[in-house]
């Protein structure tokens, strides 16, 4: 299947996912008063995070045709998304400054004067163009890892915690073997396996990245099992699934959000140093700041790409990570602040 | 306190094997033995040479215990070396991995070390601070730097020091090493300011919340009611009940101090344990990934027993059945 | 009230104050230590361990800036000549050459009395007492066994298939080995005096040697210059093998020459110091002419200062050690050298618009002191198609050489050049670089001269019209394979895909790690790749032999990695070699070219120029071209060295100071506030 036709797919799976989980929340009353909050505290950094996955689905969106004109011939036969069409034809040669009318080095008109809010880098391409594109990249790292990584979690942890026994050892051996390896290193070994697509590395990620929740959601879950009203319901005779779908896994969820939030930021700045490697992501901003780093030293210096993939990444970091904090605080019970 | 403690151990054995295990069937289902050695030897040689290579460094045997032969497969000649501490050579240039080990590991321990106490001593006392000072714009100012400073790549950080202090302001050389002691402070105080700094965020914010959650709780409320002050209850019953999560999160890191930091010993050119492994990485050394790993899974399992310990030291409510 | 907290705080940050303080003492960007200021000492850098120095093994720049220094040869290069001319090394005199009938030549060399090898612990083997020996021919004999010994695995055992005996012997030891297990473990002294000497090298008395060599392969004598037939003490070999706590040979060399490694970390760093069993230290009134500084040389070189009366037939070395540093980052580096802490740089591409303005060096960079050498290297870099492949190659006859003709003609080596070597570097037309025989500066290649209609024409003709494959009514996708996985790489490689992009044909990036990019060449699964060479020595049988059929990568593992196979080619190759440069030759070489030109198994693109960068305060340099080392012509001025650091590197602290004020404004204005109102 095209991969366009996945993308796209998915992009409507996730809109469609939103939506519905929209509705979930207002039905229950305690969700609705926190995100509320949440809300209140934090409008700017959400904001933001909203601008960035805009940005993000606009890029996931592609389609075949109209791409005719331009010196890229081979364009035309292939899937454009919506930001890819904006930018459409907007190559230079070489470097130019932001919003120069002539190339850095040598001086020579550029073919679009003005146009170019962020420059360009070594070969022509406009910056903000490839910032943005980086945008996807970001988000499906942290995103569809943390997705892979979190219900693996809950999938192994909850039922050690829950049934105990043999399988609580079983999960627990696992978790711990896992655990001892240094991380970075059994990433770099399993991208080696897998292959450096950017599923096997996000898959490569979540491989690495579950234990920490896993243990979590197990701790949880044993404690949660020891509740009056579990204990009820198992002496009630209600089957085990029942008790762990209605009353075990809700009262997991502020944990999945949190960890889930807290992931993304620490996935996308580890895959800026695998980019750094070499194993990392094609077009992430990790890359970007890989392929221009050295530039900084230049006279006169370029400044701009790198500039702009690290101011990216880090408008994206500091927004997860300020929401982050402020659902950690309203949500979870054992750092909720005195009221003054 | 003594059963505990072999139980912990045997299971820690446990936990090794199984960490081989998994090496091995990564290892060696990656890349076939005839990779490694052309990988070593060079490419154009013929096939009689490869099959020598092979048979010298243990790659001609079948991968797994066949029948009635249990031992003579590599999967148990990966564990009766890996348990002897027989490393063997690298697959890059033949020179002992033990001679790189121990060649490495005092460098990486004059930089870890003091990163290890310096993050520490600033990022505690800060978080201290931080709590002591909670609500006021001083709180709050310490949060936002925190969550900036957590927000910026470490390679940001790097680059930027390297040009700004190295390059601008001539304090300190920009990269190299020399553990002769008068050379050796220069060296170090750049990649230390830089392992300080990408660290701190994180740790203050870390230590924030730990204090904070122990300043809420019901004993400590009581106590400033009857009219304790704010600074001896941070001192001494804050800080001292926050202990556990503390030390778990500092006694983890400590074996982990002898593997070196792969990103500040590669930029500063600090021949290390984490040099050396960046090295391997990039040259897909096989061997020595491979000992580098078990050596970090290893300490790790020493880190966590030694954690098991301490709780039994500081909190006399735990008990160690 | 709030003492307990202050009480605990302060001394924590008593005590990073003091740490810093002390480190603000050492607070100075010198790497090296003060007392080594005052000595002549050359400091380089260096990126990537050498594999090996064995010198009948190493073949990069990087082992060869080490085995250069410290292994000699029969013969040498001259310092300051330009073309390339031989001087005599370890030897008496420049070999006799005498044809001794149709098919071989014999080569006579007389070695000087009374060499000797650096002092080193290998020569008490037997029992013997002593630090050292003397050099004999046996020594060049026994290097010249190795080089065909299997086991050693040299890599340029090839040409050396010349000398008679050569591949005989080579059989000979490989039979021995296989028939009797016990014979491999004898030591390889004797393994090879069983076998029996190669019988076209001679060994006469301790100073005589005969070679005999084929008359296709007069460019043999070139290799009398590399450290490939160096004299090699059996003892070194047989006593640095690894066990035992001792290095192996290839990490340890024991020469003649005028260094000898007294410090290898390879992983970070690597020290040579002089060696005084140099002949030219033991034996200055033998003024032998790699030992004194040349008395003449090319035009331009008195101008330099290259010919100063002052250095003219002078002994060598001046330089007291050289002492290597790892750097991997380039940066860094560069920012040294600039520090003055290394004494030459090559240019890296992010400083090249600082320091180079319109061809010569800017202004700073000339207040500083620091000269420029260019030097256009005898290399070439091309992008090159495997010919066995069926959608590129041979096979498609003239559909496919017209795709690959079209691909050609949208490459523009100059922007190419513009943007990844800063404009330099001559745009190649052809193989053969400038300063060769066969070189024409006027031919243009009409393929490598950018003319997108006809590219396009030539895409329809064989068969993509508009780019367009009709098998699968999509762009024709080829693929690129690479072992160059950096983000760095990466632009330069879509630099080259836009360019075809512009005729509709997708060509996708295949960048896997070292390992699996052999196995695709290996395997011959590969369509478009990327390549350098640079010359072993100054002919040009050593760039056409890289399109030879005979060293296809997939017959016989040779460097003919396009696997390009032309039986006129070959012809004429087989024809150049052996001739002199004469005009049969010249005629010969041109019409190889033309066939490549029209053929196109290589899109070539540049002949690299070296911009080294020189500090003032070095003195007699000359870029060689070839990686040859020659520090023991050099020589430095410690006192203006240790001037201008002085003077560069002064420590700025008033930003520290402001910092600590900053901190000290923000922080006790708040702890006053509040300890008023918690009060």
């Amino acid at each position: 299947m095209e991969s366009h036709i996945v993308s796209n797919a998915v992009v409507a799976g996730l809109l469609a996912g939103l939506a519905g989980l929209v509705l979930l929340i207002r039905r229950s009353r305690m969700w609705s008063d926190a995100l509320s909050e949440i809300w209140h505290r934090r409008r700017l950094a959400i904001g933001l995070i909203a601008f960035y996955v805009i940005v993000a689905l606009l890029d996931s969106v592609a389609w075949v045709g109209g791409m005719e004109d331009g010196q890229d011939a081979v364009a035309r036969h292939q899937a454009a998304s919506v930001i890819d069409r904006l930018f459409a034809d907007s190559q230079e040669r070489s470097y130019s400054a932001p919003l120069a009318d002539f190339e850095f080095y040598g001086g020579a008109p550029l073919r679009h004067p003005g146009s170019h809010l962020l420059g360009t880098d070594l070969i022509g391409r406009d910056v903000l163009y490839l910032s943005l594109k980086g945008a996807r990249v970001a988000l499906l790292i942290g995103g569809l890892t943390s997705l892979l990584a979190i219900p693996l979690a809950l999938l192994f942890g909850v039922p050690a915690g829950y049934f105990g026994g043999r399988l609580d050892d079983v999960v627990f051996f696992v978790m711990s073997t896992l655990a001892s390896m240094p991380g970075l290193l059994l990433l770099i070994a399993l991208i080696m396996v897998l292959g450096k697509s950017t599923l096997a590395i996000c898959f490569a990620l979540a491989v690495t990245g579950w234990v920490g929740f896993c243990r979590v959601s197990r701790g949880e879950t044993l404690k949660l099992r020891e509740l009056e009203y579990v204990s009820a319901a198992r002496a009630l005779g209600i089957s085990e699934s029942q008790i762990l779908l209605r009353h075990i896994l809700p009262n997991l969820m502020h944990l999945v959000i949190i960890t889930f939030v807290l992931m993304f930021s620490g996935l996308v700045l580890s895959e800026a140093i695998l980019s750094w490697l070499g194993i990392g992501v094609d077009g992430s901003w990790g890359q970007m700041i890989d392929q221009a780093r050295n530039e900084l030293s230049r006279d006169p210096v370029v400044w701009w790409n790198v500039s702009a993939a690290g101011v990216a990444l880090f408008g994206l970091i500091l927004a997860v990570n300020f929401v982050g904090d402020a659902l950690r605080d309203t949500l979870d019970p054992r750092t909720a602040r005195e009221t003054e | 306190m003594l059963a505990y403690l072999i139980r912990r151990l045997v299971y820690g054995v446990g936990v090794v094997f199984g960490v081989l295990f998994f090496l091995f069937v990564l290892f060696f289902t990656v890349t076939s033995p005839d990779d490694v050695a052309r990988k070593a030897l060079g490419e154009r040689v013929p096939p009689a040479v490869i099959e020598q290579w092979k048979v010298n460094h243990g790659y001609d045997l079948p991968l797994f215990p066949g029948p009635g032969a249990w031992q003579e497969n590599m999967l148990f000649e990966h564990y009766r070396r890996m348990l002897t501490f027989d490393f063997g050579r690298s697959d890059a240039d033949d020179t002992p991995i033990i001679e790189r080990i121990r060649s490495g590991m005092v460098p990486s321990l004059t930089l870890t070390l003091p990163l290890f106490a310096l993050s520490l001593l600033t990022a505690i006392p800060l978080a201290l601070l931080v709590a002591f000072f909670r609500e006021t714009y001083i709180d709050r100012l310490g949060v936002v730097i925190s969550v900036l400073a957590m927000s910026v790549s470490i390679l940001l950080y790097i680059i930027g020091a390297q040009y700004l202090v190295g390059r601008l302001l001539h304090w300190f050389p920009i990269s190299g090493f020399d553990s002769d002691p008068q050379l050796i402070v220069r060296f170090l105080a750049l990649p230390l300011l830089v392992g300080v700094l990408a660290g701190i965020g994180g740790d203050v914010r870390f230590y924030r919340t730990v204090f904070l959650e122990e300043s809420n709780t019901d004993y400590v409320r009581t106590a400033r009611a009857k009219g304790c002050g704010e600074g001896r209850i941070m001192a001494r019953h804050v800080f001292r009940n926050s202990l556990i999560p503390l030390l778990t999160r500092v006694i983890l890191a400590i074996p982990f101090l002898f593997m070196g930091s792969l990103l500040l010993e590669s930029f500063f050119g600090i021949p290390g344990l984490g040099a050396i492994t960046v090295d391997a990485i990039q040259g897909n050394d096989f061997s020595v990934l491979r000992t580098m790993v078990y050596i970090g899974s290893l300490l790790f399992v020493f880190g966590q027993i030694l954690t098991d310990l301490s709780y039994g030291l500081v909190d006399p409510r735990v008990r160690l059945e | 009230m709030g003492n307990g907290h202050r009480r605990r705080s302060w001394p924590a940050l008593l005590f990073m104050a003091a740490l810093f303080m002390a480190a603000l003492c050492g607070c100075t960007n010198n790497p090296y230590s003060e007392a080594d200021d005052q000595r002549k000492i050359l400091y380089k850098s260096y990126r990537e361990a050498p594999r090996t120095l064995d010198p009948a093994v190493a073949y990069t720049t990087g082992a060869h800036a080490i085995t250069g220094e410290v292994y000699e040869t029969l013969l040498e290069y001259h310092y300051l000549k330009r073309p390339y001319v031989l001087i005599p090394g370890l030897a008496a005199a420049l070999p006799e050459a005498r044809e001794v009938d149709a098919d071989w030549t014999l080569y006579r060399f007389e070695l000087r009395k009374g060499l000797l090898y650096q002092d080193d612990p290998c020569f008490a083997l037997d029992g013997v007492s002593r630090e050292t020996r003397e050099v004999v021919t046996g020594d060049i004999a026994f290097q010249l066994m190795r080089l065909a010994d299997p086991g050693v695995n040299s890599p340029v055992a090839e040409p050396f298939g010349n000398i008679r005996g050569f591949s005989e012997f080579a059989e000979r030891l490989s039979e021995a080995r296989d028939a009797d297990a016990e014979f491999g473990a004898l030591p390889i002294r004797e393994q090879y005096a069983a076998v029996g000497p190669m019988q076209g090298v001679r060994v006469q008395g301790r100073y005589g040697l005969e070679v005999e060599v084929s008359n296709t392969y007069p460019q043999i004598l070139y290799w009398f210059a590399m450290p490939f037939t160096a004299p090699v003490p059996w003892e070194a070999v047989a006593y640095y093998d690894g066990e035992g706590g001792r290095p192996r040979f290839a990490d340890h060399p024991v020469g003649t020459g005028p260094y000898r490694v007294t410090e290898y970390e390879k992983h970070s760093r690597i020290i040579l110091e002089a060696n005084p069993n140099w002949y030219g230290v033991l034996h200055p009134e033998w003024r032998a002419p790699g030992a004194i500084y040349p008395e003449s040389g090319a035009p331009g070189d008195l101008e330099a200062g290259r010919l100063d009366e002052a250095v003219v037939g002078r002994a060598l070395p001046f330089i007291e050690r050289i002492e290597f540093r790892r750097e991997k980052e380039s940066i860094p580096y560069f920012n040294k050298f600039l520090q003055g802490y290394y004494d030459a740089a090559g240019i890296i591409k992010e400083s090249f618009d600082k320091v180079i303005h319109e061809g010569g060096l800017s202004e700073d960079m000339r207040a500083t002191g620091i000269s420029l050498e260019k030097s256009v290297e005898p290399s070439v870099f091309y992008v090159g198609f495997n010919m066995d492949d069926e959608v590129v190659g041979a096979a498609g006859g003239e559909s496919t050489r017209k795709l690959r003709q079209a691909m050609s003609l949208v490459i523009d080596t100059d922007e190419y050049s513009r943007l990844f070597s800063n404009g330099r570097g001559v745009p190649a037309q052809s193989p053969l670089p400038p300063g060769l025989f066969g070189y024409d500066p006027d031919y243009r290649n009409p393929f490598r001269q950018v003319d997108l209609e006809l590219a396009r024409e030539l895409v329809a003709e064989a068969g993509y019209p508009g780019g367009i494959d009709p098998a699968t009514g999509t762009p024709l996708r080829l693929t690129f394979d690479t072992s160059d996985t950096s983000a760095q790489g990466r632009l330069r490689f879509e630099f080259f895909t836009r360019a075809w992009r512009q005729l509709g044909i997708d060509v996708v990036i295949e960048a896997t790690n070292y390992n699996q990019f052999q196995e695709k060449v290996r395997n011959g699964a590969y369509q478009i790749f990327m390549w350098g060479w640079f010359a072993d020595y100054p002919d040009p049988e050593n760039f056409l032999f890289l399109l030879w059929s005979e060293m296809a990568r997939s017959k016989s593992g040779g460097p003919n990695t396009a696997n390009f196979s032309n039986p006129r080619y070959d012809e004429l190759y087989l024809s150049v070699k052996a001739r002199p440069n004469d005009s049969i030759r010249l005629a010969e070489i041109e019409e190889m070219r033309g066939i490549l030109e029209y053929e196109r198994p290589w899109i070539e693109l540049t002949h690299s120029e070296a911009y080294s960068l020189f500090h003032g305060w070095l003195a007699y340099v000359k870029p060689f071209g070839m990686s040859f080392p020659m520090t023991k012509y050099r020589d430095l001025d410690v006192e203006l060295r240790a001037r201008r650091r002085a003077e560069w590197n002064r420590p700025i602290l008033w930003p520290l100071y402001v910092i600590l004020a900053l901190g000290v404004v923000v922080v006790v204005p708040g702890i006053l506030t509040f300890m008023r109102e918690r009060q």
